[in-house]
């Protein structure tokens, strides 16, 4: 377990015992709570502490494994580690190869593998270089001007990446590194409030119930 | 609890026959079990055990292997249809029909969207607690503009029974004091959110007949003693509700119908038993039992009783009545008024608008609240001046939009990842809840020749919106617009869209009361005219949709039925 992840298992236990505090004191008939729902609750904990292997070492479901290091790169330019793990230390990659196989069809996943040889082929046509060899300062340049559509992208390129975006945002958002620490994330809120204060510096809710 | 709850073959007489587990079923296993009558309550699916059962419950989506999504084949293969419903995912996706199992057809160009749930507790554990009272207008709508046939009852007399379910249940919501949707016994309501109530008062101000109040759902939000015995507590605000909820917190069969029926002893269950049709004697104009094909092995057992209620859900008891053929009913049992299967209703969920809400950057609500506000229904008089008849109601709630929103926006790097961090702008829509009207034509019926897996004649759906419900859908998206311009939203977006009927899964009529037993097959307590021993209580029954979501009136109705059932036969008349 790196430092990173151990934290990160301290901090979702504690918060989870603060939940149930909560709740045990929100309610005095606690003692009919089996010992199932705690059970289920305390599930948070126990998965958290596998590590995470991010580095690509074989052709994935629907990358191949060049792909793969390089959708490692795009997610660490698209959300890059701060004082938090960015989107490709919890594999957003690995996620996205796993998700797009089982969840999206076929033609989703020919767009995301084409989008793929794009990046790379303008990379090679402006730097010379394929998108992973290039200074991260590149990539960056790079993607922005395909975010934006302009330069060597067009307008339905732009779409692509944005729907590439949305799945690194959903991997990461719904990680428990992305929901639970760069968000805040309420397993048993213990009840509704209609108005807390927040910050601009405060971290939205990581916990969304059923919907993502 | 009996030690024998579930029972598979048995000769015994019972007292009382309820077919499904529902909503209804649970509701009126309940009250036969607690009137001291020997019941027995049957359930094609498999036994669903509270908490144990919950399989989805309380995972954190990076517990899931596909992040709360249903892989493809999955969806493929067995859930086709189901999936149309939002709350399908992974964690519920175990509670909704093998769409492979249970095939159905629709006629040419209708189309209609059958959700099903086919375990002990029913859409009990799907359903969104959504619970509001019909109040006169509705209940006189049909005698008023003439669509559909009179209801035979009115609001007095259900209300009792209204307060009677709304207390066990534990039904959450403020007393609004409404001409058309009448207060009930409630536990507090849930908060608004300050932009809530701020829009709660512009609301008052300019449109005073269109009061937008805080949703009635079967939450409890705070435990009476009765729910505490039962082992309910108080709700969590998780709005995982749909998985399972372990807290009890929510009404389902599980957390509240059956546990109460279970501890008078007087209950069986027969799980994994399809009802293929009732069993008529023609001598004694009584239904004696039900015929059964196993869920598993397609083996055959018969079940009897003094008397049957089906609670299979609107469509479910229709298709078994349907298939109940003698020579006496050859077009189905209890059918001499050749109505069954006709005036198939759902509602109309098919416009909205919604827009940004300036300011209130300084807060933010905490938990999920399990239910939105709604602004019921102000057109419940009728009036000439308007395209359509009938009205709506329209539902909402303000919310900060999180990074589902604003990932869209151009971006990358930090400065993105700091913008996705933070709680976006407020939002803030008004959805429509039509009313369909009842008609003839719409209408379900057995296939001629295909069937089911278990040997059951296969339904075919042929039911459609008509130029009323799309007229009151363009007046829906109309007038919600105006009114969020009006209170000072900006960027108001209204659309109309043009989904099939089934998707609100609110099935209604097809075996309806009335007050002439040649144009209808219930009576005032859904009692079928023709055979004195037989009840149909769900939505089946139904004479006209209203726009209120209809599960708590199903519960008012099986339980004044049972009242009733249990007086006639103490008066020997059944
Ligand atoms: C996602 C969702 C959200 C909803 N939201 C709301 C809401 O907010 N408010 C509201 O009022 N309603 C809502 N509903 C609708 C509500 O769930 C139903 O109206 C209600 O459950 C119907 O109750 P019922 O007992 O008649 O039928 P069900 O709850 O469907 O139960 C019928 C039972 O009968 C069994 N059965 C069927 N056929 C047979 C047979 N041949 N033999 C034996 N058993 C059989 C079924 O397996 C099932 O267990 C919602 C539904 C869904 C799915
Ligand atoms: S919101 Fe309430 S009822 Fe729903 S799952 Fe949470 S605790 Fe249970």
């Amino acid at each position: 377990m790196t430092k990173d992840q151990k934290t990160l298992t301290d901090e979702s236990k504690r918060k989870f015992v603060k939940g149930l505090a909560l709740l045990v004191g929100s309610t005095a008939a606690t003692a009919f709570l089996t010992t199932k729902s705690m059970s289920v609750a305390l599930a948070h904990t126990i998965e958290s502490e596998k590590t995470i292997a991010v580095e690509p070492l074989t052709d994935g479901k629907v990358f191949s494994l060049n792909q793969l290091k390089q959708l490692k790169s795009i997610c660490a330019i698209v959300i890059p580690k701060t004082d938090t793990l960015g989107a490709a230390e919890v594999n957003t990659h690995g996620f996205i190869d796993n998700q797009l196989f089982h969840c999206y069809d076929k033609s989703a996943q020919e767009k995301a593998k084409q989008l793929l040889s794009l990046i790379n082929v303008v990379a090679e046509k402006v730097f010379s270089q394929s998108f992973i060899a290039l200074k991260q300062t590149q990539q960056f340049e790079l993607l922005t001007e395909l975010d934006l559509g302009i330069k060597n992208f067009s307008s339905t390129e732009r779409q692509d990446f944005k729907l590439l975006k949305q799945l690194i945002c959903f991997g990461y958002y719904t990680s428990e590194v992305g929901a639970s620490q760069e968000l805040r994330y309420l397993a048993v809120p213990g009840g509704y409030k209609g108005s807390i204060a927040y910050e601009k510096t405060d971290a939205s809710w990581g916990s969304q119930g059923l919907y993502y | 609890m009996s030690e024998n709850l579930y029972i598979n073959k048995s000769n015994e007489v019972y007292d009382a026959i309820v077919i499904g587990s529902g909503i209804s079923g649970g509701w009126a296993a309940k009250e036969f079990c607690e009137r001291g009558l020997k019941t027995l309550m049957i359930e094609r699916g498999r036994v669903v055990e509270h908490q144990k059962d919950y399989i989805g419950e309380n995972k954190a989506p990076w517990q899931q292997p596909l992040r709360t999504k249903v892989d493809n084949l999955l969806v493929k293969e067995q859930h086709q249809i189901q999936q149309q419903c939002y709350a399908f995912t992974d964690a519920t996706k175990h509670f909704f029909g093998n769409d492979k199992d249970l095939p159905y057809t629709t006629a040419k160009n209708t189309n209609f969207t059958w959700i099903r749930a086919n375990q002990l507790g029913g859409k009990s554990l799907l359903w969104h607690r959504q619970s509001y009272r019909l109040g006169d207008y509705d209940f006189a709508a049909n005698k008023s503009d003439g669509f559909g046939n009179d209801w035979p009852i009115r609001h007095k007399d259900i209300d009792k029974w209204y307060s009677h379910v709304e207390k066990h249940a534990g039904i959450s919501g403020s007393k609004d004091n409404l001409e058309n949707l009448p207060d009930g016994e409630f536990l507090p309501p849930f908060e608004m959110n300050s932009p809530e109530k701020v829009l709660q008062a512009k609301f008052a101000e300019l449109y005073p007949d269109r009061p937008l109040i805080m949703g009635r759902t079967a939450h409890l939000t705070k435990p009476t003693k009765l729910h505490l015995s039962q082992g309910r507590v108080q709700c969590q605000a998780r709005d995982e509700c749909q998985a399972g909820c372990s807290f009890g917190s929510y009404f389902s069969t599980q957390s509240s119908t059956l546990p109460a029926a279970a501890a008078t002893n007087n209950l069986h269950i027969a799980p994994n038993s399809v009802v293929h049709s009732l069993i008529y004697d023609e001598k004694t104009n009584r239904v004696k039992g039900v015929r059964i094909i196993d869920n598993d092995d397609l083996s055959e057992r018969e079940y009897f009783a003094k008397v049957v209620f089906v609670c299979a859900s609107t469509i479910g008891s229709t298709q078994i009545l349907m298939n109940s053929i003698s020579k006496k009913f050859p077009n189905g049992i209890a059918n001499s008024s050749g109505v069954l299967g006709h005036y198939l209703m759902d509602h109309n969920y098919n416009a909205g608008a919604s827009g940004d809400i300036e300011g209130f950057e300084d807060e933010i609500d905490k938990g999920r609240r399990p239910t939105g506000l709604i602004m019921p229904n102000f057109y419940y008089k009728p009036d000439a001046k308007r395209n359509f008849l009938r009205g709506y109601a329209l539902a909402g709630r303000a919310y900060r939009e999180g990074w589902q929103s604003i990932q869209h926006q151009d971006g990358l790097g930090v400065e993105y990842k700091n913008k996705l961090k933070q709680a976006g702008k407020w939002r803030f829509g008004l959805y429509a809840q039509g009313e369909m009207l009842p008609r003839f034509e719409n209408k379900m019926s057995l296939h001629p020749t295909l069937k089911d897996k278990w040997g059951m004649p296969q339904i075919e759906f042929d039911c459609h919106f008509s130029d009323n419900e799309t007229n009151m859908m363009i007046d829906a998206a109309e007038q919600a617009e105006k009114m969020l311009k009006a209170v000072g939203l900006n960027n108001v977006q209204s659309r109309v869209m043009h989904g099939p009927p089934g998707l609100a899964i609110h099935e209604l009529g097809t075996a309806r009361m009335g007050r002439d037993a040649k144009t209808s097959i219930l009576n005032a307590y859904n009692q079928s005219h023709d055979i004195p021993n037989l009840f149909v209580t769900d939505g089946a029954s139904f004479c006209s949709s209203a726009v209120q979501n209809p599960s708590l009136t199903f519960m008012a109705l099986t339980v004044r039925a049972v009242d009733y059932c249990v007086k006639e036969m103490n008066a020997k008349r059944i």
